[in-house]
């Protein structure tokens, strides 16, 4: 018996020390001593909004309150979303620390529809007040719109000199050119997702297509037939026959790589991959009309039982402020939110050709649900 | 003597399938740790490079997760004995009612696929205050190790012949003596072997690890993913010899008693 | 051996309790964090939003709400009718069929081979099976996703001497050659462990009776190392079906493997409930391959105590 206490406690005194070795992530930068609000923003998409966030906004907005400190996590491509969701989901309803106090990601739509975030108006959140009531509207009363985007057609302009104008001509070329288009599964990156929903409206009245802007219509959705019709025609003119890759870089990567010869890509990604090297300047970039492709804002959502949402609110606010708006225009190319007749009349002439007040917006949130499993179930390998 | 040769012909073509098969993938992913790049096709890469290494190492949150899997690993191979081998003798020692439900329940829990009750744990580990402790991401860990640290170790107690036991016995020996210089050392191979089996269970765990351990903790293999993605190929390279080393080190260590047939034995239900 | 094993086991009243007390421990905890999940899982599945279920209840799309007392098959219902899922699963199993063939012949194979053969190289063969047990998956499959992609070794090599072989990523052949991969180890230990139990004695008999070594195997080796085998290849079996991280990292958009499906249904499509039909759907799968596993079991127990 001696040896099996000495066997039991030896266990114990190490797996104690061992519980001592586990780290947490956040110690090295800790922040949180000497009476400080530490912020925990929870990024869902791309490294390029990290940077931002890393670079752009952070520590300005620390500088401007010293008393506030935020900590920056990136799930790459929303990997963990339904993790995140339940986890969020669940601390709410039992109103407990979901260990995240901002949210920069896909899922805050979804959020804000269940009723889980803090409400965002110009009340609670001053810096609202510039931006379109619209917009606002579409974030379903949680989500806080802080950057917008559009998709463009790039195209390799080694191969293409006169690239498409509209969708029709960019489907013809398409099927002219066998192999060299592709775009990735609208559930795994917007710029698929655009392409998709673009190709769908182009057999949509207006106002259905504003019917599914703004609002869950399911049986609104048998309209879409038509489109999908033409998306699985495609498959065979698509690179290798029908692969769709997983993620809006990695379509970027197939196009840098010559792979491809065109597709549709977010705007933002396009204009900082070519700044870091990573897109050679022999890609190009352009718009379509008849429809355009879609594009939005990327919303910005806080636990509404989250124990720092003062600061996070303030921290929201910081982000529509015109300083800001202007480092997310020029360092990953976002669209600002705010009136362009508030940034700096540099940035102004960059987007005085991108429009970016006549955004075409994407679907509601439940819609693009929707139409994520409906591209799944009619068009790859069909 | 015509088709002995055949049969040694056919034999290499197998094991040298075999290697490629099976080292292939490893070698073709970690040469690329050393290299510069690679242009397709050839069959080496244009330069070597330690570049690679210096990054990972620099890294501070790759290091964090590096050290955080080398932790709970261990912490849960520890726990999961301490729960399970008494249990584990219980299985091979006793006859009790509902005995073999029990062996089979046991694996049956880990037959569901572990993303449908991602909602409802988190309720559960809010509710018992376990989100983002180090004894929540255990339990996680612990969860998924339960079936090796009972099946084998049970086969293995069940298999030290009485024989011995009642000669210590005879000769003297407290039950406690008997356990510890008869039973214990004849059932340790088994044991283990589940601890290998478990440490590896442990250190491939990443969905529940994320769920339960985020933000705080994060392991290895919840970062792989970022990894594989978001760094050059030639990182996530890195990153996967330095996350085989440990498994490389166990499998030097365990070898003799798996390939003995420990393993197997555990997993035939008596 | 195995005969005097089951019969030492002490069945007494008092031991018999102690017994049940001390294998309590990992079933609480296993019933806890597992078992009760899992039935509000079903639950929620046949259409019961209430309890713990509401939380996920208030954001679900399409969802079935029970409507009497035991709840529901709405749900299940919605996804038969699916040509989608309909596919998935006929996949899955297909992919689980081919998989478990594959990995039962090599280690089939591998083990006769340490058995018949013996020597260096055999136990090398052996060993080199067991590898992938000591890597972990996610390595695993980003390592044969690169080893057969375009750009991958085995089309470096066909361009080598001017071919142009298939690229191999993304496809359901490729999810066949991760899980063969991934599960080989396993099944080397099971079946070569069995193999090796088959005493000298036996064989030598079978063989100086005039019987080759074909016959010898089939109607000798096999029949003794029937368990294991059957072990082997239920788990194998209950390993691919559920399986998430290959198919997910090397398989095709479509078809898709069911593993793969949860994932999507919860956070693409925002349908946790059918998400976790989809989870029973595996489940119940897993469940009729476990029959032949318990069966196996039985049979010899009994054949064997009589």
């Amino acid at each position: 018996m001696k040896r099996l206490t000495t066997v039991v406690a030896l266990g114990a005194v190490t797996a104690l020390a061992l519980t001592g070795c586990a780290k947490k992530s956040g110690d090295d930068t800790a922040a949180s001593s000497g009476g400080k609000t530490t912020v925990r923003v929870l990024i869902s998409g791309d490294t390029n909004v990290q940077d931002l966030w890393d670079k752009g906004i952070v520590p300005g907005f620390e500088k401007a309150n010293p008393n506030i400190a935020v900590t920056v996590e990136l799930d790459l491509h929303g990997e963990h979303d339904s993790q995140n969701l339940a986890k969020m989901a669940a601390a709410v309803k039992g109103n407990s620390d979901s260990g995240m106090d901002l949210i920069d990601g896909g899922f805050v739509l979804q959020a804000a529809q269940a009723g889980f975030l803090a409400p965002a108006d110009p009340s609670t959140v001053p810096g609202l007040s510039d931006v379109p009531g619209d917009i606002i509207k579409a974030g379903g009363g949680g989500g806080i719109p802080y950057r917008g985007s559009s998709v463009l057609l790039a195209y390799n302009s080694t191969k293409v000199a006169k690239p498409p104008q509209t969708l029709d001509t960019l489907l013809a070329w398409i099927k002219a050119n066998k192999g060299q288009f592709t775009y990735n599964s609208p559930k795994s990156g917007g710029s698929g997702a655009s392409f998709v929903t673009t190709v769908l409206d182009k057999y949509l009245s207006p106002a259905d297509q504003q019917t599914l802007r703004t609002g869950y219509d399911q049986a609104l959705e048998s309209t879409w037939d038509k489109g999908f019709a033409e998306l699985k025609s495609l498959n065979q003119y698509v690179y290798q026959g029908g692969v769709y890759p997983n993620g809006n870089a990695q379509v970027l990567q197939l196009l840098s790589a010559g792979s491809i010869t065109m597709a549709p890509v977010w705007s933002d990604q396009f204009i900082s991959g070519q700044k870091t090297g990573q897109i050679p300047a022999t890609i190009k970039a352009t718009q379509i009309s008849d429809p355009s492709f879609t594009g939005g804002a990327a919303y910005l959502g806080i636990p509404k039982n989250s124990p720092n949402k003062a600061a996070a609110l303030k921290l929201a606010s910081y982000a529509l402020t015109p300083a800001v708006q202007n480092v997310i225009a020029t360092t990953i190319a976002g669209y600002p939110v705010i009136p362009l007749a508030k940034l700096p009349a540099q940035t102004q002439e960059i987007f005085k050709a991108a429009h970016p007040d006549t955004l075409r917006p994407t679907y509601f949130s439940q819609v693009t649900n929707d139409m994520n499993k409906a591209w799944d179930d009619k068009v790859p390998g069909k | 003597m015509a088709r002995r040769l055949t049969t040694n012909v056919l034999l290499t073509l197998f094991l040298a399938l075999l290697v490629v098969f099976i080292l292939g993938p490893l070698l073709w992913l970690g040469i690329r740790a050393f290299a510069t790049s690679w242009t397709y096709p050839n069959l080496l890469p244009d330069g070597w490079t330690l570049e690679w290494w210096r990054k990972v190492i620099a890294d501070n949150q790759l290091s964090t997760a590096v050290q955080n899997s080398l932790t709970f690993a261990p912490l849960t191979v520890i726990v999961s004995a301490v729960i399970c081998l008494p249990a584990a003798y219980a299985f091979g020692r006793h006859d009790f009612a509902g005995r073999k439900i029990m062996l089979v329940g046991i694996f049956a829990t880990n037959a569901f696929p572990k993303m449908g009750l991602f909602v409802t744990m988190a309720s559960m580990f809010y509710a018992l205050g376990l989100m983002q402790t180090v004894l929540g991401i255990v339990i996680v860990h612990v969860m998924g190790t339960v079936v090796f640290m009972t099946w084998i170790p049970a086969a293995a107690f069940g298999a030290v012949p009485r024989s011995l036991e009642e000669a210590a016995r005879d000769a003297g020996a407290s039950p406690a003596r008997v356990f510890f210089r008869v039973t214990l050392p004849l059932a340790l191979p088994g044991i283990l072997v589940a601890m290998v089996m478990s440490f590896l269970a442990s250190f491939d765990e990443a969905q529940g690890t994320y769920l339960v351990g985020y933000p705080d903790y994060l392991t290895m293999p919840t970062q792989m993913y970022s990894l594989v993605l978001n760094y050059p190929l030639q990182m996530a390279a890195v990153f996967s010899i330095l996350l085989s080393i440990p498994s490389v080190l166990l499998l030097a260590l365990a070898h003799r008693h798996i390939m003995g047939g420990q393993l197997a034995e555990g997993f035939q239900l008596r | 051996m195995r005969r005097t094993r089951v019969a030492a086991r002490s069945s007494g009243q008092p031991r018999a309790v102690l017994g049940f007390v001390m294998a309590l421990p990992p079933l609480l905890l296993i019933a806890v964090f597992a078992g009760l999940p899992i039935v509000l899982a079903v639950g929620y599945s046949l259409g019961h939003t209430g309890g713990l279920n509401s939380v996920t209840a208030s954001y679900a799309q399409h969802q079935h709400v029970a409507t009497s007392g035991w709840g529901t098959f709405a749900a299940y219902r919605e996804m038969l009718a699916t040509g989608r899922f309909r596919t998935d699963v006929a996949v899955t199993v297909l992919v689980t069929l081919l998989s478990t063939a594959v990995v039962l012949v090599l280690a089939l194979g591998i083990a006769l081979n340490l058995r018949l053969r013996g020597g260096r190289v055999a136990g090398a063969i052996a060993a080199l099976g067991v590898i992938p047990l000591f890597i972990p998956v996610v390595i695993a499959s980003w390592a044969i996703l690169t080893f057969y992609s375009t750009d991958g070794f085995i089309r470096s090599v066909f361009a080598q001497v001017g071919l142009d072989a298939p690229a191999l990523g993304f496809k359901v052949v490729t999810i066949v050659i991760g899980s063969v991969w991934t599960s080989l180890p396993f099944a080397v230990l099971m079946v070569s462990s069995g193999i090796q139990s088959v005493p000298d004695a036996v064989i030598d008999a079978a063989r100086d009776s005039g019987a080759g070594l074909l016959r010898t195997t089939r109607s000798v080796i096999l029949p003794m190392a029937f368990i294991p085998i059957v072990i082997a290849t239920t788990f194998t079996a209950i390993g691919v079906l559920g399986s998430f991280t290959v198919p997910y990292f090397t398989g095709p958009n479509s078809p898709r493997m069911l593993g793969v499906d949860i994932q999507n249904y919860f956070a693409a499509y925002n349908q946790p409930q059918q998400a976790i039909v989809i989870a029973v759907t595996i489940f119940v799968l897993a469940s009729g391959i476990a029959v032949l596993y318990i069966w196996a079991n039985f049979r010899s127990a009994n054949s064997k105590d009589l």
